[in-house]
């Protein structure tokens, strides 16, 4: 689905901090939404601050992007283990703009309780709500 | 999110096509199509800026000069009609009180333009202080709509609306043009590094927009050949933090002195008497112990940002003022205070950012390279 002119693919899961979340197996796929890329913008530098193997919980954080002017934190919307950084944005940040829910994905975290993550994310739906009550 | 904010003639413009910003109390453009793309159109072509949201005054009276020689720190006298400085107002102790462009209209009229985010400071300061002098301070803020036109084709652009006068304004000179067929005052100043405008269109308040919005519509529609782009404070921010431009609030308060930020160009110590001078002429001869210096980062990585530290070998010589991602120069860059023994070309320093020390360099400003960017660039 759609808000304004942002996407919210119905698949995934949403946070507050504006992270997705997609389920793979016991493992998520988790990145930013096309909404903060777009307030984001330009993003010139990632850093993921949890190496491979390290222990994420839900809400901590993992990481920040950087735009021209500013530096934002990134959340991680689940806990787990990190299986996987994405080391292609070390070169191309700009897949995070290109690509939220594609190539600019974050990170891949084996899940240690997703029932109990759940409990804090939204649906699509939900999220589009969210973003609704954000701007009023 | 604008309740409450001030505006600009070129509100509807703006908030059809930028992400807004507040800034100062006004809500501006932050970008329009990018900062990156706006900050090289304005270093390789032409850009444009609303820069309504300055403050300005116009000072008249016989006792003009005497009194702005006695409130700023450069020299006023060299100031001949139509001609414009960069100076400072301090106060006792040294400290800016703001940085702005004094221009001299008339033989008794001056026109400053400063900070917005220091519009109310600024003017109060002024008729405080004149009121000693035969001079007459007025805040003509709100009835001047104001555009940067910034970059090397800048003169070009304006030559297709007000015709071959454009060119005989020199830099740091101002003057009356016809800029289609409404009379604006320019001056050519900037805050870009580059060749540019700045163009006052008078008698516009902000509830008649008309005559700004058709300025800034045909300033728009000449470059379009160029690739002109509208610019936002983004833009602003990151072109002249490369050109090494102050910026009040972060490189520059009250607390530092225009010689610790390398301003010293516009003090002129020889002058009878204006305010901050026994503290500035008692530093000069003690000598700064901080200045402020451009840095660039030599690794890839995080961008230096405001309050981070400076740190050599293993202790801290410093801290960063201003600091982003330079469009031009792909990297980071700032601005920050160093000590004076440390304010030398290629010292190898360190910012510290999160928990990290990254590398950076000591650069002189501009930190393009000034024989191909910036008004003294090689033709």
């Amino acid at each position: 689905m759609r808000y304004k002119d942002y996407e919210i693919p119905d698949e995934l899961y949403y946070s507050k901090e504006h992270e997705w979340v997609r389920l793979e197996g016991k493992e998520a796929v988790v990145g930013i939404t096309d909404y903060a890329q777009k307030q984001l913008h330009e993003i010139v530098y990632v850093e993921i601050a949890l190496k491979e193997g390290a222990t994420a919980e839900q809400n901590q954080t993992m990481g920040t992007v950087e735009s021209v002017k500013s530096v934002s934190d990134i959340f991680s919307p689940v806990s787990g283990k990190i299986a996987k950084v994405n080391k292609e944005l070390a070169d191309s940040p700009e897949l995070l703009n290109q690509e939220p829910y594609g190539k600019g994905w974050l990170v891949r975290i084996s899940l240690d309780d997703f029932s109990k993550d759940k409990e804090k994310l939204l649906f699509a739906k939900q999220y589009a709500e969210y973003l609704k009550t954000m701007e009023d | 999110m604008s309740k409450g904010l001030r505006k600009t003639h070129l509100y509807g413009f703006h908030k059809r096509k930028a992400k807004m910003v507040e800034f100062a109390g006004f809500d501006m453009p932050l970008w329009y199509r990018g900062i990156i793309p706006e900050h090289l159109a304005v270093r390789n072509a032409v850009g444009v800026f609303d820069i309504t949201h300055m403050g300005r005054a116009v000072i008249t009276g016989a006792e003009s000069e005497a009194f702005l020689n006695y409130v700023t720190t450069n020299d006023v006298s060299v100031l001949v009609p139509c001609s414009a400085q960069y100076s400072t107002m301090c106060n006792e102790t040294g400290g800016i009180k703001d940085d702005f462009i004094l221009s001299r209209l008339e033989p008794e009229k001056f026109l400053i333009v400063y900070n917005a985010a220091n519009r109310e400071k600024d003017f109060q300061w002024l008729v405080h202080n004149a009121k000693s002098f035969g001079v007459k301070v007025e805040d003509v803020s709100d009835r001047i709509a104001m555009f940067a036109v910034q970059g090397p084709k800048a003169q070009r652009t304006l030559e297709k609306l007000a015709g071959e006068g454009v060119g005989r304004i020199e830099r740091f000179k101002c003057g009356w043009l016809k800029l289609v067929d409404v009379d604006v005052f320019a001056s050519r100043t900037g805050y870009t590094g580059e060749d540019g405008f700045e163009v006052f269109v008078w008698n516009t308040p902000l509830l008649e927009p008309v005559k700004a919005v058709h300025v800034w519509n045909a300033i728009l529609t000449a470059g379009d050949e160029f690739g002109i782009e509208p610019c936002g404070l983004g833009a602003r921010d990151t072109l002249r933090l490369e050109a090494g431009m102050c910026l009040y609030g972060n490189d520059i308060d009250e607390v530092t002195t225009p010689l610790e930020a390398g301003l010293g160009f516009v003090v002129k110590l020889k002058k009878e008497s204006f305010i901050g001078k026994a503290a500035l002429e008692k530093q000069k001869a003690e000598g700064v112990r901080k200045k402020r210096v451009g840095l660039r980062m030599l690794e890839k990585g995080p961008s230096p940002r405001p309050k981070q530290e400076v740190w050599k070998d293993s202790v801290q010589i410093g801290y960063v003022t201003s600091g982003l991602f330079s469009p031009l120069l792909q990297c980071g860059v700032a601005q920050a205070y160093v000590g004076v023994e440390h304010a030398v070309e290629g010292t190898a320093v360190t910012v510290r950012v999160r928990d990290k020390a990254l590398k950076a360099e000591v650069c002189r400003f501009p930190l393009y390279d000034p024989a191909k960017f910036g008004y003294a660039r090689v033709k």
